[in-house]
């Protein structure tokens, strides 16, 4: 790909990832992005918000101080205007930002604002949901439109949430598991897109 | 389209530059958005996040002390009516205004240790007592008036906080200030 202008909408870069020239990456030293992640125009995400407090009894001991704020996996798909943002609380006393991390096939909808401290693989996030601070989403959740998680909350894998604040409605049906993939949807933007598979 | 534009940096964003009364402690960071053509005053140690617009085209915008203006925040929208008046925005000490929470001009008052939640909107002219929580997408209809402590939640439901934390909550704010201000770049002489 040697093409020189125009310019596309979208950096491609070599892991796959296709970040928008319009979304918002402030401290990107500490965003990891495991590949194939698409953001969107107008996507804010803080990775200037770090943990300030380094644990002592931090699962690797390998001594070097771990800076990542926000942690994406592969196939993550951030809608427009979306904005993550680590969670912030007392710890031993002091105030510190805690990493934000999110697995692989992870669909963020527009405007959602997510500050969770754990959200898993294969979780679908509607649209204008808002994930409180440290709430954890495990694995093949499906978090409906409009929902606001409350911090701290808890959502075990398999279900579906809706309200607000938000509560269990539901449980993925055996075999909608497909619908959480999202390999497809990756090759529907970026600067030459394919169109959608019907 | 045109795409001739080729440098990286954002467009000159239209609207007059406003005049700006700052404390020395604060902590603004150099993409938040100040427009308008009021006077825009932030008292000391406040923190504006990336990003969070003040329009002091309606009035003008006054920030108490320790507040804490997050990212995508409208303070001094301009409403339906466009309304003039002479204070547009205040913010009481404490404040928290969470991300894309907007703010309608027209003598609207945010009363001390108040947390405006995500994505909220105050309507023009409504006055929030002190210690309330909008919790998020809470909208708060113009002119309302809130009386101190309330919590607004579940699509207007309301309950009054009988926790007595606010002084431990005010006290959580410095603290957590104290760790912003370490992380924001600061640059409060763009505005100037």
């Amino acid at each position: 790909m040697s093409r020189r202008p125009p310019r596309g909408e979208y950096i491609e870069t070599d892991t796959g990832n296709k970040v928008a020239r319009k979304a918002t990456l402030v401290g990107t030293q500490n965003i990891m992005l495991g590949g194939k992640t698409v953001i969107q125009p107008e996507v804010m995400i803080r990775g200037d918000l770090v943990r300030s407090i380094q644990s002592s009894s931090s699962s690797s001991s390998s001594g070097t101080p771990n800076n990542t704020a926000v942690a994406i996996g592969r196939y993550c798909f951030l809608s427009r205007a979306s904005c993550l943002r680590p969670p912030g609380r007392f710890y031993k006393g002091a105030f510190t930002y805690m990493p934000l991390r999110m697995g692989d096939h992870v669909f963020v909808g527009p405007s959602s604002v997510i500050q969770a401290a754990s959200i898993g693989s294969h979780v679908h996030i509607g649209a204008r949901v808002v994930v409180g601070e440290f709430a954890i989403i495990k694995d093949y959740v499906r978090v409906l439109d409009e929902t606001v998680i409350p911090p701290n909350m808890v959502i075990p894998s398999f279900s579906i949430v809706a309200g607000q604040p938000a509560r269990v409605i539901g449980e993925v049906p055996e075999g909608g598991h497909e619908a959480f993939e999202l390999r497809d949807l990756y090759k529907t933007v970026g600067n030459n897109p394919q169109p959608p598979a019907s | 389209m045109s795409s001739k534009r080729h440098s990286i940096l954002p467009a000159v964003s239209a609207g007059p530059k406003p005049p700006v009364h700052f404390s020395s402690s604060i902590t603004i960071a150099e993409s938040a958005l100040l427009t308008g053509t009021n006077l825009i005053t932030i008292s000391s140690e406040s923190v504006i996040h990336p990003r969070a617009k003040l329009d002091s085209l309606a009035g003008r915008i006054t920030i108490g002390r320790r507040c804490v203006v997050h990212e995508r925040t409208m303070i001094g929208a301009i409403g339906t009516s466009g309304k003039v008046t002479e204070q547009a925005v205040t913010l009481g000490d404490y404040a928290t205004v969470e991300v894309a929470a907007s703010i309608e001009a027209g003598n609207t008052i945010i009363g001390e240790g108040t947390t405006v939640g995500v994505g909220s909107k105050v309507g023009a002219g409504a006055v929030i007592g002190k210690h309330c929580t909008l919790t998020p997408h809470t909208e708060v209809p113009a002119g309302e008036v809130i009386p101190d402590f309330t919590v607004i939640y579940s699509n207007g439901m309301r309950r009054i906080d009988k926790r007595g934390v606010a002084d431990l909550k005010n006290k959580g704010q410095a603290r957590q200030i104290d760790v912003l201000r370490r992380m924001i770049p600061t640059n409060p002489a763009k505005f100037a």
